[in-house]
């Protein structure tokens, strides 16, 4: 077969320029450890795996596979919730993890020069002894890297006051996919600047999804580690008015660090699994959270606690420290994992709708659901209306396709609400096949005309963010299966 | 508005010469006549200027679409309110100038989704205007506070409170342009978070105009700050400034401003915030720095900060040179600028944004020669440490001597990719980013 030809020549290509270094993965069972990410239902099995050390090594793989005509995909921890590292059939899978090297802390400048299989949380330890830290805050924070953030333009709870990772990013060296190596945002990755001239190119390698290129080496953004952090949990008899509080604190001019709301089915959820102090009775609960200097951190503290009681808080708790804080945030982030006591299987979502547009869309989503007659919790961070919910489902009682159905009404729904199909998974394969619903095709023809300006000849990580007819003339894949990390509780899903 | 073609479609100081490029003008003159019957309709629905003879011609659409009818034949050089028709190298025969000021609207404000939508051919100061109303802003104060929205998008512009805020890049959430070849197109949408598909607004940022159009922009809007308080510090010198800064981004005080002036030797730091968290981190900061200290209050800052704003905006007849390096006040650069202002004869007044690496030079006095020597000089002085140096405004002359870019980022390529991709016929501004491309 011409494809097992052209992996043999990548090998041998790659070998001969790279020497013994090079960590090759090419038996079966080694590659197929790399043949989803934590959307597992998709699997596809790489035809080559490579571990390479340094970016000459990175060139040399995509110069080779570039020759012979081999898609490739980078790979940073694999946490990826959309499929963006999903490898292409029989093509090149170059994990990143080797690259992990954080190479420069410089505390005037507040700002990181780091290789891309740094995990994004050991950025923010190497920077905390000058009381730093790098913001944008994943749940998968504890093992994924900078490098898969650059590409999926990672969240977190914290963006809404921070922001995304674009936001955090100064400068990337990548290799590019005609095999150079740039750097973009700057002349020099060792002394990146805030305002290169010429093209954001760096705005758009972030958030690309890993088709413009593989970064090397990333120059991220700093920030001072909060004065204060205050946290408190406000309970609600009804869904409307934890809307209208979070309405009313954002009318009041206040940025919170975070706003997160979970409805009854979540809270119970998390309440059973960690007894984090959630009143299960509660219809929703807001997860409040400021930081920022002491004096204007306490004065907003005192505005947002008296906003909810004006709103009809049932119950207003306040954590008294951090360990406090620590057990309310655990809570929050356990509701995945505690889905798996309502329902064996269940989809996740991650729409955005409009802030404003909150209400509708928790009733659109409920009559969709009733139609379906399915189950839907709703976990979501109301302050900048990035939706999570969870439809749960019984895949023995053959509830899977209608499942799969309601998860992509659900993602359409937000759309037609003015909102996104995706806050912060990005798009991968997940959602490409519903990207028709967002963009025009005169909207998706200019992002692939930038797309072939970077990679004229389509192999760096192809099939993903763009609808195929090969993607999208096949039936949706199949359940949620947990990623091993998330089993053992390293990792959580937002 | 924009004067009904009494100027040409650009001032005089940017034009190398402006018969030079006749034949070239005629040719793209004819094959626009004949490629598109769609321009004297939409011109003449337009509210101003377009010229009945042929050569060039200023076209003011209101909508999308005539916007985009009036692009798709022929050179065409964007403008906005025309504050920086100089940035970059002079644009080469511009056959049709689209002035984008009839597309001036708010189209949708969502205070309670602290969103806007709005026309690229705002102004800045408009909308900031009407933001502050609902007790809002955008966090953003570029000298140009006249400039459009749309502009300021494609001239990378920002301001003093970059440090704090961010530039334009991270405000822009959704944006409609319109490409040379007719397409409009749209990317991003009316939610703050939002990762779906390429973000071509990015695209645009810094683009001046060679690209595409920005016909419309969502923007994130943020509270306004309760107060604003600025301290001074007077006789700061280069190793001054630099120890200062370090001081302050080492600080928990969370200045949104720190620009350091030369020759005067001012360094000014601004902080934003609630009435008592403002003053309380600007009396922190008083401990972090020493000299002679001064410190104003919400309107004295206003009132400072406004002027300060004019040292970067020059007149006819200035140089004005753009240095972008790694966050800092480097003394030699600082030396070097100095030394080669006075070999060549001329005064250089610099702004100085040090915790984010910006300098703008204003270069007045002496000949076109002198202050090409200048640029030439200082230019090499910056390159040698990474940096970039551009040239914002000249005095006539100067472009016969010294290019208006320096060295090309390492990325120059994808860049020609990408501009051939869009405008292959390179209708859109051409020459404004030569020599690179």
């Amino acid at each position: 077969m011409d494809r097992e030809r052209a992996l043999r020549a990548v090998l041998a290509d790659v070998t001969a320029a790279c020497g013994p270094s090079l960590r090759v993965l090419a038996g079966a069972a080694e590659r197929r450890a790399y043949e989803t990410d934590a959307l597992t239902a998709h699997r596809v099995l790489p035809g080559l795996v490579l571990l390479p050390d340094n970016r000459e090594q990175v060139a040399a793989i995509v110069r080779a596979c570039l020759a012979q005509g081999v898609p490739y995909v980078a790979r940073g921890a694999g946490t990826g919730l959309s499929g963006g590292a999903l490898p292409a059939e029989s093509g090149v899978v170059i994990g990143l993890a080797r690259l992990n090297r954080i190479l420069e802390v410089d505390p005037d400048r507040r700002i990181a020069i780091v290789e891309p299989g740094v995990t994004n949380q050991a950025i923010s330890a190497a920077a905390g002894e000058f009381d730093l830290y790098y913001a944008p805050d994943p749940s998968s924070q504890v093992v994924c890297t900078i490098g898969g953030n650059v590409a999926e333009n990672s969240g977190g709870a914290h963006c809404l006051k921070y922001g995304f990772t674009s936001h955090h990013v100064l400068a990337v060296e990548a290799v590019l996919p005609d095999g150079s190596v740039a750097v973009l945002g700057s002349d020099d990755i060792e002394a990146p600047c805030y305002d290169a001239p010429g093209y954001d190119l760096r705005g758009v390698f972030v958030g690309a999804e890993g088709t413009c290129g593989v970064a090397t080496r990333i120059a991220v953004r700093l920030l001072r580690t909060p004065e204060v952090v205050r946290t408190l949990v406000a309970d609600f008899p009804d869904v409307a008015s934890a809307g209208d509080t979070v309405s009313a604190v954002i009318a009041a001019g206040i940025v919170p660090a975070a706003i997160e709301m979970m409805d009854n089915l979540a809270i119970r959820a998390c309440e059973d699994a960690v007894h984090a102090g959630y009143d299960r009775q509660a219809a929703a609960s807001l997860i409040i959270e400021l930081d920022g200097p002491g004096q204007e951190c306490a004065e907003l503290f005192d505005e947002v606690s008296a906003l909810c009681s004006a709103h009809g808080c049932t119950r207003l708790r306040i954590a008294a420290d951090a360990a406090e804080r620590a057990a309310i945030w655990a809570g929050r982030k356990a509701a995945f994992a505690a889905m798996g006591r309502l329902s064996p299987e269940f989809l996740l979502q991650d729409g955005v709708v409009p802030r404003t547009r909150l209400a509708e869309a928790l009733t659109g989503i409920a009559r969709l659901a009733a139609d379906a007659g399915l189950r839907v919790a709703n976990v979501f961070h109301a302050g900048d209306g990035n939706l999570h919910p969870l439809v749960l489902y019984r895949a023995a009682d053959g509830e899977e396709p209608d499942a799969e159905r309601l998860a992509a009404d659900i993602a359409e729904l937000c759309v037609a609400l003015g909102g996104s199909l995706s806050g912060e998974h990005g798009i991968g394969v997940d959602k490409a096949c519903s990207m028709p619903k967002m963009f025009s095709p005169a909207d998706l023809a200019a992002m692939d005309r930038l797309r072939a300006a970077f990679d004229p000849s389509g192999l760096c990580n192809p099939g993903k963010v763009f609808p195929t007819p090969a993607l999208c003339g096949e039936a949706r894949a199949g359940a949620y299966q947990p990623h091993p990390l998330e089993e053992t509780g390293k990792i959580q899903r937002w | 508005m924009v004067g009904p073609s009494s100027s040409g479609p650009t001032p005089g100081d940017a034009l190398p010469g402006g018969a030079s490029g006749s034949a070239d003008g005629a040719a793209s003159a004819s094959s626009a006549s004949s490629a598109s019957p769609t321009f004297a309709p939409s011109a003449s629905t337009s509210s101003a200027s377009a010229s009945a003879l042929p050569g060039p011609r200023s076209i003011t659409p209101t909508t999308v679409k005539d916007l985009r009818d009036a692009v798709t034949a022929g050179t065409v050089l964007i403008r906005g309110t025309g504050t920086a028709t100089t940035w970059g190298a002079p644009v080469r025969d511009p056959r049709t100038t689209v002035s984008l000021t009839g597309m001036d609207r708010i189209l949708d404000h969502r205070p309670a989704d602290m969103t806007v939508y709005v026309q690229g051919g705002i102004r800045l100061d408009v909308l900031q205007a009407e933001l502050a109303r609902h007790g809002q802003w955008l966090p953003y104060d570029p000298a140009r506070s006249e400039a459009t929205v749309g502009g300021l998008l494609a001239t990378g512009d920002a301001g003093p409170r970059r440090l704090g805020y961010g530039s334009l890049r991270e405000l822009v959430i959704g944006a409609t342009m319109v490409f040379p070849d007719g397409a409009i197109a749209k990317s991003g949408g009316h939610v703050i978070k939002n990762v779906a598909g390429y973000d071509l607004a990015k695209l645009c940022h810094g683009s001046l105009g060679t690209l595409g159009v920005v016909a419309e922009l969502v923007l994130r809007v943020h509270p306004l700050p309760q107060t604003s308080r600025t301290v001074m510090v007077r006789d700061v010198d280069t190793a001054a400034a630099q120890r200062l800064t370090w001081a302050l981004t080492r600080s928990a005080t969370e200045p949104t401003a720190i620009e350091w002036c030369e020759p005067e030797q001012v360094l000014a730091v601004r902080f934003d915030g609630t009435s008592a968290g403002a003053a309380a981190r600007a009396a922190a900061a008083r401990t972090l720095l020493s000299g002679s200290l001064a410190e104003l209050d919400h309107e004295e800052s206003e009132s400072f900060w406004f002027s300060h704003a004019a040292r970067v905006i020059a007149e006819p007849g200035d140089t004005v040179l753009r240095a972008a390096t790694r966050p800092g006040v480097d003394p030699a650069l600082v030396r070097a600028l100095a030394a080669w202002a006075e070999q060549a004869g001329v005064k250089a007044m610099l702004t100085c944004s040090p915790a984010t690496g910006g300098y703008t030079v204003r270069v007045t006095g002496g000949d076109a020669k002198a202050h090409a020597e200048l640029v030439k000089n200082w230019r090499a002085s910056v390159e040698a440490v990474g940096g970039f140096v551009m040239l914002r405004r000249r005095r006539p002359g100067v472009d016969a001597m010294v290019e208006s870019w320096g060295r090309a980022p390492g990325a120059v390529e994808v860049m020609r990719r990408v501009k051939g991709n869009f405008d292959p016929e390179n209708r859109f501004a051409p020459g404004r980013f030569a020599p690179w491309f």
